[in-house]
């Protein structure tokens, strides 16, 4: 009876000790000490982020580290939001001919997004209104970067070749009818590759874009005779719509940076009119005779899109931060390069709940590192330049799980993990 | 006529110009200035390599650099053979419920490779007999990474579940018979991932080794104690065969009081090539810490690249390398034991070094100090503090990786037609 009386004072306070943890674990994961960038809401400094399940749970100067199951010590990197790469090409497969649609030249995205903070790409014109269901369950529906797409006017999308130039398979109505079946996923209209001498894949797209309300990305290059650049800039496309591949110089389309080392003064009229300009480097459509000048003259990229496909991955692109890199060499503020990376990519598919960390966001997520020393980045003519600042990803979270963790930033010590074995 | 005599001068001195530009620049691309780790001919020390077409030229301390069409500084870099991985899976596909046999799980090799310095890749059993020839046209065909082979001996390959679970399907003469038609592919055999009691899978794909003449290489599968993994090592294989997956944790490895077992010292003396395969579920530090410690290293470093690896504690090749380099293993082991040992293992002594003669796979790496941490695929993290970088990869005679655009010239050099 007695020793059942002492207990009773016990068993409460175990009770109230076991409450008070849970309480004071309110989080799952807390990055503390690291500069955060956060265009949208206009963050800039050193905060902390704290995360619960798949969200963002709380971004405050000080965070007590006790209020977290596990706690990244983040002192000395940046943390910005996951990075959207708005042009990629994802829509691989096995397919003989079928290029980045099913085919050979487009890539798996998780083994090259993660590594380089990139949770969302955006698959631009992969797959048309006839196929994208098999993109969606062979692609989007498998892998753990969050694949969006604009789809190709092109009905049975980039499979190259004359399946891309037929102009009985460019339907404005069909584009628009499968954009409002997965609005959830496609996100615009592409047009690539055209070689005619008509401008209908272009006008097709935008009105297609206009029936599901969406942006049109355009490559323009190929048309023989070449499209007048400023026609399409200031007279086809609406404000919202992007040109991709901004420093290419290939055969087909004009620079826009002239002969005489300007950028053409249409150039920043379209800006002003409300167009985007999307890097899109790739594997041909990055040149430093074109970005040096245009950056100098206060003409630098919307969006850091990659155009990552097998052309590029092992070239001057490499990935999205090397491109990063590039441009923060080039004179762009990091703030600016990781908004061209997050919060602007996002508003310009018209998706806000993207590229940031605001409270209630999903919790995608880079923490970053800007090392310093002698770096060279090349462009698509393999020319080189030399840089000081060099962008790597030390972290990646998607919908608040660590995806990558390049030097064990949220690992424990190996010595210090339990001894149980668990099971293959 | 002295008109005449005048274009037959000049026509003589154009022509001995072109021979000089021919006789100066000798060999296409140049290496020099680096620290050149080839193993099986002992080189560890500063030396230039030079590059004709897609073979090595000459390995000498000095060759001058007007010699050469393209020069590349690799002072304060390791000039070493192109890597090669033993365990990779590369047989990627869409086929649904394929696994590792032309489905989901496997990769395409270029992107994970070429990066990283590695210039050839064995596939560990992704294919069989029956699927090889579609494992040829849709990926080695078409990769610019080599893909070699190794036969799984399941006949439809490794696409997990009962498939592989099917001793009516592997057939070791079936399996010989493939591996003597596509010799120059294929390797070896492998056999993986057995869940039932019997020795037959690792019995057959020996005898399909014996018919074929190559070596086999073995996942355990689940460790059963009707065939005891000592009996594996000790008996079933033969010397040159090949255990993957060494420091899983379920090899038996060190005994209560700490020690490695006497028997694995006693394997490997046998001829047993105990290989790393790491990767998401068979590289652990509380195996290979005390082993590693007590002198039980590998003798070859592998991946075992998929999609479950690529982005977790295994990352890529060099990663794994650099865990060995932060476990105690001098670079220039680390370098033999992802170069030459594999190439022997594998009977294939034409790769992995840089004899002149050879094809031109070479890899330039940089080794950076500072904080670095290695993950287990438990998650565990080891800190260390050396960590490689690829900056260079050549195969075949080509770059196919420039981290850094050493091989480049200036962006305001280059001619402006686009």
């Amino acid at each position: 009876m007695k020793s059942r009386k002492s207990l009773c004072p016990l068993l409460l306070l175990v009770a109230l000790m076991i409450g008070s943890i849970s309480y004071a674990q309110q989080y799952d994961l807390l990055i503390k000490g690291g500069h955060l960038i956060d265009p949208k809401n206009n963050i800039d400094s050193v905060m902390d982020i704290a995360i619960t399940g798949d969200r963002i749970a709380a971004v405050e100067s000080n965070i007590p580290p006790g209020q977290a199951n596990r706690v990244i010590d983040a002192t000395g990197l940046y943390v910005s939001p996951g990075l959207v790469d708005l042009h990629a090409h994802v829509f691989y497969g096995t397919e003989p001919n079928a290029s980045y649609s099913n085919g050979y030249s487009a890539i798996p995205p998780d083994g090259f997004t993660f590594r380089s903070g990139v949770t969302t790409v955006v698959d631009v014109g992969g797959a048309g209104w006839r196929n994208f269901p098999q993109f969606k369950q062979q692609v989007i529906d498998r892998v753990r970067t969050r694949v969006l797409a604009f789809l190709n006017i092109v009905g049975s999308g980039m499979k190259g070749g004359p399946v891309e130039q037929n102009l009985n398979d460019m339907d404005p109505k069909l584009t628009a009818m499968r954009i409002l079946e997965y609005p959830q996923i496609l996100v615009g209209i592409k047009a690539a590759h055209y070689m005619g001498p008509e401008w209908d894949p272009v006008d097709r797209a935008v009105k297609a874009g206009e029936i599901a309300n969406v942006p049109v990305m355009v490559d323009f290059g190929r048309n023989d005779p070449p499209l007048s650049l400023e026609a399409l800039l200031l007279k086809h496309l609406r404000p919202g719509d992007i040109l991709t591949h901004t420093y290419a110089h290939v055969s087909g389309r004009e620079p826009i940076v002239g002969e005489n080392g300007k950028v053409k003064p249409f150039v920043f009229k379209a800006r002003e009119r409300g167009l985007i300009f999307d890097v899109g480097h790739g594997g041909g459509s990055f040149l430093f005779r074109q970005a040096i000048p245009a950056l100098q003259q206060g003409f630098p990229p919307d969006s850091m899109g990659t155009d990552i496909h097998v052309g590029s991955m092992n070239g001057g692109m490499k990935d999205m931060l090397n491109v990063a890199s590039k441009f923060l060499n080039l004179g762009m503020s990091l703030k600016d390069v990781v908004a061209a990376s997050t919060w602007k990519p996002a508003q310009i598919i018209n998706r806000p709940d993207l590229g940031h960390l605001g409270v209630g966001a999903e919790a995608d997520l880079a923490v970053i590192n800007l090392r310093s020393g002698n770096f060279g980045f090349i462009d698509v003519g393999n020319g080189r330049f030399d840089g000081t600042q060099k962008l790597e990803c030390e972290l990646t979270l998607r919908s608040g799980r660590v995806v990558w963790d390049l030097n064990g930033l949220a690992a424990p010590k190996w010595d210090e993990m339990n001894r149980e074995i668990s099971s293959r | 006529m002295q008109r005449t005599i005048s274009i037959a001068l000049s026509c003589f001195i154009f022509l001995l110009a072109g021979a000089i530009t021919v006789m100066a620049q000798t060999y296409d691309i140049l290496i020099k200035g680096g620290h050149v780790i080839d193993p099986r001919n002992e080189i560890n020390q500063v030396m230039d390599v030079a590059i004709s077409g897609d073979q090595i030229a000459r390995v000498a301390t000095n060759i001058p650099a007007d010699q050469a069409e393209t020069v590349i500084d690799a002072s304060g870099l390791y000039v070493t053979p192109g890597l090669i991985d033993i365990h990779a899976h590369v047989f990627y596909g869409t086929e649904d419920n394929s696994y590792l046999s032309n489905g989901f799980s496997a990769v395409p090799p270029d992107g994970f490779t070429l990066r990283v310095g590695v210039t050839t890749v064995v596939d560990a059993g992704g294919a069989g007999w029956r699927s090889f020839p579609q494992f040829k046209s849709q990926v080695i065909d078409r990769s610019r990474t080599r893909v070699l082979s190794l036969l799984n001996i399941v006949g439809h390959g490794m696409k997990g579940g009962p498939v592989e679970q099917d001793l009516n399907d592997m057939d070791p003469k079936l399996t010989a018979m493939r591996v003597q038609q596509f010799r120059d592919y294929i390797v070896g055999i492998k056999t993986a991932h057995y869940r039932g009691p019997e020795w037959d899978p690792v019995d057959r794909a020996v005898q399909a080794g014996e018919l074929a003449d190559v070596p086999v290489m073995v996942d355990f599968g689940t460790f059963r104690p009707e065939r005891p993994f000592q009996e594996l090592v000790l008996k079933h294989l033969r010397p040159g065969d090949i255990y993957t997956h060494t420091y899983l944790n379920r090899v038996p490895m060190i005994d209560e009081s700490g020690k490695v077992y006497a028997y694995l010292f006693e394997a490997q003396k046998r001829g047993i090539i105990f290989d790393v395969g790491h990767g998401s579920g068979s590289f652990w530090y509380r195996q290979a810490v005390p082993a590693t410690e007590q002198g039980f290293w590998p003798n070859s470093i592998s991946t075992d690249l998929h999609t479950s690896s690529m982005v977790g504690g295994m990352k890529d090749m060099i990663n794994v390398m650099s865990k060995f380099l932060n476990l105690g293993m001098p670079l220039e082991e680390v370098i033999l034991k992802s170069t030459w040992n594999p190439a022997r293992f594998i009977k294939r002594t034409d790769l992995g070094h840089l004899s002149e003669g050879a094809v031109a796979d070479v890899a330039v790496l940089s080794l950076h100090t500072g904080n670095f941490g290695f993950l287990d695929v438990r998650l565990g993290k080891r800190p260390g503090d050396r960590k490689l970088e690829c900056e260079l990869t050549i195969r075949g005679g080509r770059v196919v990786w420039d981290l850094n655009g050493i091989s480049r010239p200036l962006w305001q050099d280059m001619q402006i037609d686009p």
